[in-house]
């Protein structure tokens, strides 16, 4: 089933020069059928772009027309982690790997790439899958989990100004395990993509927080594929800053009874950077919920866009208790939020719903604020603090205090 | 790739006209158990085009309408773009291919388009509307026997409607004429309009969509046979709600009709529409254009009861229904609403739209969508804010029940120009039934930050508990799921015109029944 | 302190703007309490928030001098340093915006623009806990979101907390009597009273004479159609609840 070098071509027509440079990136490794089947996923919609349904609002082929270096490494600090974190780091083509791990942590790293299910329905993650790893380091890193692990695992992509920086890491948690995983997306490639499987069996928990950042030059998508078992929990928290395009995107599939999802984010962006935060919920198992709220503040010039979909299959899907909220401040004129919430439900005993806002903040609020004394700037930025409050307050591994204040840090350096 | 087509400029919309009065289509449907009364057809002769469509069927509709060269031209324009153009798929529904060259474009009674008594309109066609309910007793008023109108007008209480009467593709009847022509309402065929009022029709055709919109509209364009057009001078409030009676006869014959309304400056309608057809077992192509032009400080209110045959339990058979109607709110102030209740059709593509153009003018759709057996609705609304300070409203319920699918898809766009725009929107569903879908597709575009812009979705199931209370005191099964159904579209219901929400009422009821249980 | 000369403003887009304020002239003395009256419509609110700078209210003519600053060119939180506050008809809710913190970066941003020194953690607590007591807040009311989840009268206690806290020089009540029974009243009244000082102004803007009983005012300015129509003591309050204003209205034109 490998492909061919030549058996390649029809299948990515029109190849733009990034998407060829992609090409020829992975003809230069060893091409195995996994990688082949990756790739060619990947290749069917080539670099995704306005045309595809699900990238309408998020054009990577025409943001990233080459594949070239920049000239930042990488943009501010990996979040602060509670002590005794373990920290991956996955930059350029090169992956440093923990000496030492806490109890109930096993590493895993394999030299070839396992398969992805799915593949043809995230083209980003298909890219990582097919091209993460083939520099110095493993094909892949695997995380088991198999007990409650008291220390967090930090991830930490930066791509210390390389053209790109592919990754792909699987998480695995054992039936009753714990743990909380702590991402930092620092940028510093032409194009990073990240791929994350997380697998979590019966009753184990996984809280995921993550934190994106970027510049004007870069294009970065993180990608997670989500299992959750019975009664399993999956907590995720993102706060993203957008790069020329960023897109974190989570499919979730709640595989056993009464698993539980809550997937919040918070988007900021200022002139030229885009966050798109989608994500593709199945409730393919009865009485699973998910909770899901994403805030949005953007400036003059930026653009926020929220995907989220919830789909219910028939009969399985019974008793599925799902919300989704999306809110976005549009802060000055010029700014743009993007929305499509989307429920797809083929099952009749559900409570589902989703609400969508957007526009300025309450001229009241901030003239009653700016009554008391508060000057105009300050006032802005506490409401606007205030209304992303709710979406970050699940952060986990000790992230929390330094994404509110990555948040304000941002709000208050903005000048209206 | 799901709805990409449908933000595409302007997509399909769904459309049928009728407009009667509320007994009609209750009359209609107060069938014997599952039978759908409307469906019988009725036995007249019929003057088809040739079967199939090339370019001499759209010069034998023109020709069959004496129409001027402009006008074939047009169609003709229309024929070789839609000729370059496919088919959409975006939305969620499903159907055979149609076969284009097995489609009869024109049929027309060949008595022709015009009575002058009662006594020259074809007796079939009489029974007809005689089966369907509609108040034949008023018939040579209806018909606009002379003398007539007056004294009939002034019987009927308290509303008075004014119909014109679409036989399958052509008017047969036009009514309260003399009255309306008082008031300097223009309200008759649009194929006599493109004869009497050529200037109107040059300005306004295709002007809200345009013959290259989609695959549909430019099909429509190409071959469309009649419709209704209204023009409404400056300044005048139309004495009486009008309404076009519109029925699908003629086996085998896809629909293409075509309808204008335009309100001058400070003009005010209400037009309804609603329709039956008979029971057939081929597919029908409906594809009907519908423009409204609203000016400065105008209001067009269009309302909808379309309940056409959905098919038998199987699937089989019933209308397919892939409707363009858009309403292009041009002047300042102006306002344009669109309410619908669609329990009919196989298939259903249909997004009344909003172009708000004018500062400070207002779109509203209000909508309830059942679907049941094995219907597909795909179904909503976009609104297109471009004037300053434009609001619109978007409230929308679904109803699943049997094997159905029923899907909201709208668009929300908020140009960079529309300062202050609003909308609100709310958009529930009701599954009745384990083995129906019910979905929710809404765009929603924000381009302004002094827009305000609301949306809310629940999807539920009809409550047991409330089911059984309603039982509990008495109610029978399918009286108490109507009971519960009406409390969740009532909203909606409120904003149609009294007669037609008694008879949406009704038709709600039979359109569930045997889904629960 | 105060003053207002022929003061004219208007509320509404261009086109359709409707007058609200005429002429409207008036002087309240450091030390004094003036109160406003008059019917529905006269222009009591507008008077507030025109002072206060809310934005939609275009001021057309005369002008507004406080302590020798001319408030119209002023934005609201500037005028708010200067000292002017205002106690809110309508409260509002500010979700995920604690009391607390929000009436500490309000009072440092007023010393920030006075030039002064920001006030220490212990001392603001300290300062807020005492206030509170007497207005019968407790600490964990004033940990909530501002005014989300509150009565009508705890609203008005909060507001009144607020005008404490922040010592200002000129205060505005505008209807701080409406929603309150009469226990709340009494506690907002001593809030007031307590405020009163030689150095402060203030108006209290209301249409029943019944807060006049508890913030006894040193002179009653009736308003009608947007400027003064009758200027008197404490009387005139009583006189209008027994003559009303059309008998008022009547009598001075």
């Amino acid at each position: 089933m490998a492909p061919a070098r030549g058996a390649l071509s029809p299948t990515f027509p029109d190849a733009s020069p990034a998407e060829r440079a992609l090409a020829d990136r992975f003809m230069a490794g060893t091409v195995d059928g996994r990688r082949g089947r990756a790739f060619e996923a990947f290749a069917r919609t080539g670099l995704p772009h306005r045309r595809l349904e699900g990238w309408r609002w998020t054009d990577f082929r025409a943001a990233l027309a080459t594949l070239a270096p920049v000239t930042a490494t990488g943009h501010g600090q990996a979040l602060p982690v509670a002590d005794g974190a373990v920290t991956l780091r996955f930059s350029g083509e090169e992956i440093f790997l923990p000496d030492s791990l806490p109890d109930g942590l096993i590493l895993h790293t394999k030299a070839d790439a396992p398969a992805l299910a799915g593949a043809e329905e995230a083209p980003m993650a298909a890219l990582a899958a097919a091209l993460a790893g083939r520099g110095t380091g493993p094909d892949t890193v695997i995380l088991e989990v198999c007990g409650r692990v008291a220390e967090p695992v930090h991830i930490v992509c930066e791509g210390g100004g390389a053209e790109v920086n592919f990754a792909r890491i699987a998480v695995i948690v054992r039936p009753g395990g714990a743990l909380d995983l702590v991402e930092s997306h620092l940028g510093g490639a032409g194009l990073s993509s990240v791929l994350i499987e997380i697998d979590v069996a019966a009753s184990g928990q996984l809280r995921r927080t993550l934190s994106q950042r970027g510049d004007a030059h870069e294009a970065q998508a993180i990608t997670a594929l989500v299992h959750l078992d019975e009664g399993a929990s999956y907590i995720q928290t993102a706060l993203a800053f957008g790069a020329r395009v960023a897109r974190i995107e989570t499919r979730l599939v709640h595989r056993g009874t009464g698993s539980a999802a809550v997937l919040n984010g918070v988007y900021l962006c200022a002139g030229g950077q885009h966050v798109d935060f989608t994500s593709h919920v199945r409730h393919g198992a009865p009485a699973c919920t998910t909770r899901q709220v994403t805030k949005g503040a953007v400036l003059k010039g930026g653009r926020g866009v929220f995907q989220g979909k919830f789909l219910v299959p028939r009969d399985i899907g019974q008793h599925t208790d799902a919300d989704m909220q999306h809110q976005a401040l549009l802060l000055e004129q010029g700014a743009e939020v993007f929305a499509k919430p989307e429920l797809e439900i083929y099952a009749d005993d559900v409570e589902c719903a989703h609400g969508n806002t957007s526009g300025a903040l309450d001229p009241d609020m901030l003239f009653y604020l700016r009554q008391r004394g508060i000057p105009l700037t300050e006032a802005r930025a506490m409401l606007t603090q205030a209304f992303i409050a709710e979406a970050l307050a699940a952060a986990g591994g000790g992230t929390h205090e330094a994404l509110s204040a990555a948040a304000s840090r941002f709000l208050s350096g903005v000048s209206l | 790739m799901g709805g990409s087509g449908f933000l595409q400029g302007f997509a399909m919309d769904s459309r049928v006209k009728d407009g009667i009065d509320q007994e009609t289509v209750a009359a209609a449907r107060a069938l014997e158990s599952e039978n759908y009364r409307a469906g019988f057809s009725t036995d007249i002769e019929t003057e088809y085009a040739p079967k199939g469509l090339d370019e001499s069927t759209v010069r034998f509709i023109s020709a069959k309408k004496d129409e001027p060269d402009w006008l074939l031209d047009w169609r003709l324009k229309a024929y070789q773009r839609w000729l370059t153009m496919t088919e959409p798929d975006w939305a969620m529904v499903e159907y055979d291919p149609i076969n284009y060259q097995d489609i009869y474009f024109y049929a027309a009674p060949k008595a022709g388009a015009k009575y002058e008594s009662l006594d020259d309109v074809p007796r079939e066609i009489l029974e007809t509307y005689e089966k369907l309910g509609i108040p034949l007793r008023e018939a040579e008023v209806l018909l606009g026997v002379e003398g007539a109108a007056e004294t009939a007008a002034a019987a009927r209480e308290p509303r008075r409607i004014a119909v014109d009467a679409v036989f399958d593709s052509v008017s047969v009847a036009t009514t309260f004429r003399a009255e309306l022509e008082k008031a300097g309402v223009i309200f008759m065929s649009i194929s006599e309009a493109v004869h009497q009022h050529p200037d109107l029709i040059k300005a306004y055709l295709g002007s809200v969509v345009p013959q290259s919109d989609n695959y549909f509209a430019t099909l429509n364009s190409a071959v469309f046979s009649d419709g209704t057009f209204v023009y409404i001078p400056p300044g005048v409030r139309c004495p009486m709600e009008l309404s076009t009676y519109f029925r699908m006869n003629a086996e085998n014959t896809g629909q293409f009709e075509r309808t204008l309304i335009i309100a001058d400056k400070g003009a005010y309608v209400s037009y309804l529409e609603g329709c039956t057809a008979p029971m057939r077992d081929e597919n029908q192509l409906h594809a009907a254009v519908v423009e409204l032009v609203a000016l400065d400080d105008a209001e067009i209110k269009y309302s909808t009861v379309q309940n056409w045959w959905p098919g038998d339990e199987t699937g089989k058979g019933g209308i397919y229904n892939f409707v363009t109607k858009r309403g292009d709110c041009r002047g300042p102030r102006s306002k344009i609403s669109w309410t619908q209740v669609e329990t009919g059709s196989a298939v259903t593509w249909k997004y009344p739209s909003c172009i708000l153009r004018g500062d400070d003018s207002v779109g509203e759709f209000y909508s309830i969508a059942v679907t049941n057996g094995r219907q597909m609705a795909d179904t909503g609304t976009k609104m297109i804010h471009l004037g300053k300070r434009t609001r619109s409203r978007i409230i929308s319920k679904g109803i699943s029940a049997g094997r159905s699918d029923n899907t909201y898809r709208g668009l929300v766009s908020i140009n960079g120009k529309a300062a202050q725009a609003r909308n609100f929107t709310q958009c529930d569903s009701l599954l009745i039934g384990g083995d129906c879908g019910a979905h929710t597709v809404p765009y929603v575009e924000n381009r302004r930050a002094d827009a305000q812009l609301e949306h809310e979705a629940t999807t539920t199931k009809l409550s047991e508990d409330q089911l059984f209370y309603v039982r509990q005191r008495g109610l029978g099964e399918e009286d108490a799921v109507a009971l519960l159904v009406n409390g969740f579209v009532r909203e909606v219901l409120q904003e149609l015109p009294m007669e037609f929400a008694v008879e949406a009422q009704s038709l709600l009821k039979v359109s569930l029944e045997g889904s629960v249980g | 302190m105060l003053k207002l000369t022929d003061l004219t403003a208007s509320v509404g887009e261009a086109g359709e703007a409707r007058t609200i304020l005429n002429g409207l002239s008036l002087e309240v003395p450091a030390g004094e309490v003036h109160a406003i009256m008059g019917p529905n419509g006269a222009g009591k609110s507008t008077l507030s928030y025109v002072l206060t700078g809310k934005a939609g209210y275009e001021v057309s003519g005369g002008s507004a001098w406080l302590d020798g600053h001319d408030l119209l060119a002023l934005d609201p939180e500037e005028r708010a340093a200067l000292g002017l506050f205002l106690s809110f008809q309508y409260p509002l809710e500010v979700p995920g915006v604690p009391v607390m913190t929000f009436v500490r970066a309000a009072m440092n941003a007023q010393r920030k623009a006075r030039g002064e020194a920001e006030i220490s953690a212990p001392d603001f607590i300290k300062m807020a806990r005492d206030i509170g007591k007497e207005l019968n807040l407790s600490a964990d009311m004033l940990k909530r979101p501002l005014n989300v989840g509150f009565s009508g009268g705890e609203k008005k206690r909060l507001e009144i907390f607020q005008m404490r806290m922040l010592e200002p020089r000129f205060a505005i009540l505008d209807e701080t009597d409406s929603g309150l029974d009469i226990d709340a009243l009494r506690i907002v009244a001593e809030g007031v009273n307590a405020l009163r000082s030689p150095e402060r102004g203030m108006l209290v803007i209301t249409h029943y004479q019944r807060l006049l009983d508890y913030i006894v005012p040193d002179k009653v300015h009736v308003l009608s159609h947007g400027r003064v129509i009758l200027t008197g003591g404490p009387e005139l309050a009583l006189r209008l609840e027994k003559e009303g204003y059309d008998g008022i209205e009547g009598a001075a034109a």
